[in-house]
C-alpha cells in the first residue's frame, strides 16, 4: 500500500516535469490525460470515489478533449 | 539570465512558505475534533436518507453552495457563446473510416444507459449530477467529433441545448421554492417533511434524486454548449 | 511530514513557476490546471484518515473519512473545468487576432 503511494507519487511528479519541461507542445498536451490519470487512483486508493470519478471525467476526458481542439485550432503559430 | 534566477528564487520561497503551512494543517488535522464532520457522519444518513454523504452535503446540507457552483457553469456557457460569432464552422479537417462511424453509432445508447443511471442512482453510489451530466454530454460531442458539425447541430440546435439547460437552472430554484412554501428554509429537504424513504431504495432520500435530474441536465447541456462553441470558433 | 505533502509542495511550485516563466499559452493554461489538481490532491489528503473506508454508509462502519472536504473538491472540479473552457476560448481568440502564441511577441505589439 504504502509502496504503491510512493511509486504513483513518483510517477506523478515525472509526468508534471514531462509536461512543463518538453519542448513541443503536442507532448505537453498528451501527457495531461496521464497525469489526471494516475490522480484518479490516487483518489481511489484515498477512499474518495465521488472525487475520482469527476477527475476522471471532467479532467481526464472533457478538458483534454479542449486542449485537443485548441491545439488543432492553432496549427499555423506551432512552431515557436 | 538574472531575472531567471529571480524567478527561482521567488518560486522556492513560495514552497518553503507553503511547506511550513501544509505541515500546519497537517498536524491541525490529526490533533484536534472535527465535530462538524462528526455529526455528518453519525447523523447524516437519518437526516436526509441518502446513503452517499458527498451527495447529502451537496445537495441537502449545502445546496445552496450547489446552485452558485451551477450559476458558474451557466456564466461560463454564456460568454462561450458570445464570444464565438455565428459562421459556419471549419471541421477538424478528417475523415475517418466506416468502422469508427458504425462504432460512434453502436456506442450512443450505452453512453446514455450509463448517464442515465449515474444520475438516478447518484444517492446511493459514486456519482451524481455532475459527472452523469457530463457523461450525457458526451453524446452531441461525439456526433460532432465524428459525424461533423453540421449535422450535430441538425440533429440538436443550439436553441434546443439553451431551452434545456435553462429548464435545468429553473427547476433546481423551483424545486428550492417547493420547501419555502411549506414554511422552511430554501432549499431545505428532511425538515420540510418530504418523505424521506427508506436509505439504500432508489425512491427515497426526498428531494435529492430530482435535484440530482435537474443538475445533470443542466450540466450536460451546459457542457455540450461549451464545447461545440469551442469547436465553431473560426 | 509526509510524502505526500511534499508532493503536493512541489506541484504547486511546479505550476506557479509554469506560469510565470513559460512562453507558450497553451502551457501557460497547462500549468493553470497543475495548480489546480495540486490543491484537489490537498483536500483529499485531508479527509484522509489510515484504515478509514469512503463515506458511503451501506452498513455501519466504525471509522470513516470526513465527507465534507470530498465535497468541495468536487466543486472545485468542475468550476476549474469550466475556467479552463473559457481560457482556452480566449487563447484560441488571442492566436486568431494576433497569429501568435509567444508571450514576448504579444507584449511588444501595441494595444
Amino acid at each position: 500500500m504504502d509502496m504503491i503511494v510512493t511509486l504513483l507519487m513518483i510517477f506523478l511528479l515525472v509526468t508534471a516535469f514531462f509536461m512543463v519541461f518538453t519542448k513541443q507542445t503536442a507532448n505537453a498536451v498528451i501527457a495531461f490525460p496521464i497525469f489526471g490519470s494516475i490522480l484518479v487512483v490516487l483518489f481511489v486508493i484515498f477512499q474518495a470515489p465521488s472525487v475520482a470519478m469527476a477527475e476522471a471525467v471532467i479532467t481526464a476526458g472533457l478538458a483534454t478533449g479542449f486542449f485537443v481542439i485548441t491545439f488543432n485550432k492553432t496549427k499555423d503559430s506551432r512552431k515557436e | 539570465m538574472v531575472k531567471k534566477l529571480y524567478k527561482l528564487g521567488l518560486v522556492v520561497s513560495l514552497g518553503m512558505f507553503l511547506f511550513v503551512l501544509f505541515s500546519d494543517i497537517h498536524n491541525l488535522d490529526r490533533t484536534s475534533k472535527n465535530y462538524l464532520s462528526e455529526h455528518y457522519i453519525s447523523e447524516g444518513v437519518q437526516e436526509t436518507g441518502a446513503i452517499n454523504l458527498v451527495t447529502s452535503v451537496l445537495y441537502d446540507y449545502r445546496a445552496f453552495d450547489t446552485l452558485g457552483e451551477a450559476t458558474v457553469l451557466l456564466t461560463a456557457a454564456t460568454i462561450l457563446a458570445f464570444l464565438v460569432p455565428v459562421t459556419k464552422a471549419d471541421m477538424l479537417g478528417t475523415t475517418f473510416t466506416i468502422i469508427v462511424y458504425q462504432a460512434t453509432k453502436y456506442l450512443i445508447p450505452f453512453i446514455a444507459v450509463l448517464g442515465v443511471y449515474v444520475i438516478m442512482f447518484g444517492h446511493l453510489s459514486p456519482g451524481g449530477g455532475f459527472v452523469g451530466g457530463v457523461v450525457m454530454a458526451l453524446i452531441p460531442i461525439l456526433l460532432s467529433l465524428t459525424y461533423g458539425i453540421d449535422f450535430s447541430e441538425y440533429k440538436l440546435t443550439p436553441n434546443t441545448k439553451k431551452v434545456v439547460e435553462d429548464i435545468g437552472a429553473i427547476g433546481f430554484i423551483l424545486l428550492g421554492l417547493l420547501a419555502v412554501l411549506t414554511g422552511n428554509n430554501f432549499l431545505a429537504n428532511g425538515q420540510a417533511g418530504f418523505p424521506l424513504g427508506n436509505a439504500g431504495e432508489l425512491i427515497s432520500a426526498g428531494l435529492i434524486p430530482y435535484l440530482n435530474v435537474m443538475i445533470g441536465i443542466k450540466v450536460g447541456a451546459g457542457l455540450a454548449i461549451i464545447f461545440n462553441s469551442l469547436m465553431k470558433e473560426q | 511530514m509526509e510524502l505526500p505533502f511534499v508532493v503536493v509542495t512541489i506541484l504547486f511550485c511546479l505550476g506557479i513557476y509554469t506560469i510565470i516563466t513559460q512562453k507558450n499559452l497553451i502551457k501557460i493554461v497547462l500549468g493553470f490546471t497543475i495548480v489546480e489538481s495540486s490543491l484537489i490532491l490537498i483536500f483529499v489528503l485531508v479527509s484522509y484518515q489510515p484504515g478509514g473506508t469512503a463515506p458511503i454508509l451501506d452498513k455501519a462502519y466504525h471509522l470513516v473519512v470526513d465527507p465534507i472536504p470530498q465535497a468541495l473538491a468536487l466543486t472545485s472540479i468542475v468550476i476549474g473545468g469550466s475556467v479552463t473552457a473559457v481560457m482556452l476560448a480566449l487563447v484560441i481568440k488571442i492566436q486568431k487576432r494576433y497569429r501568435t502564441l509567444n508571450v514576448d511577441k504579444l507584449r511588444k505589439l501595441k494595444g
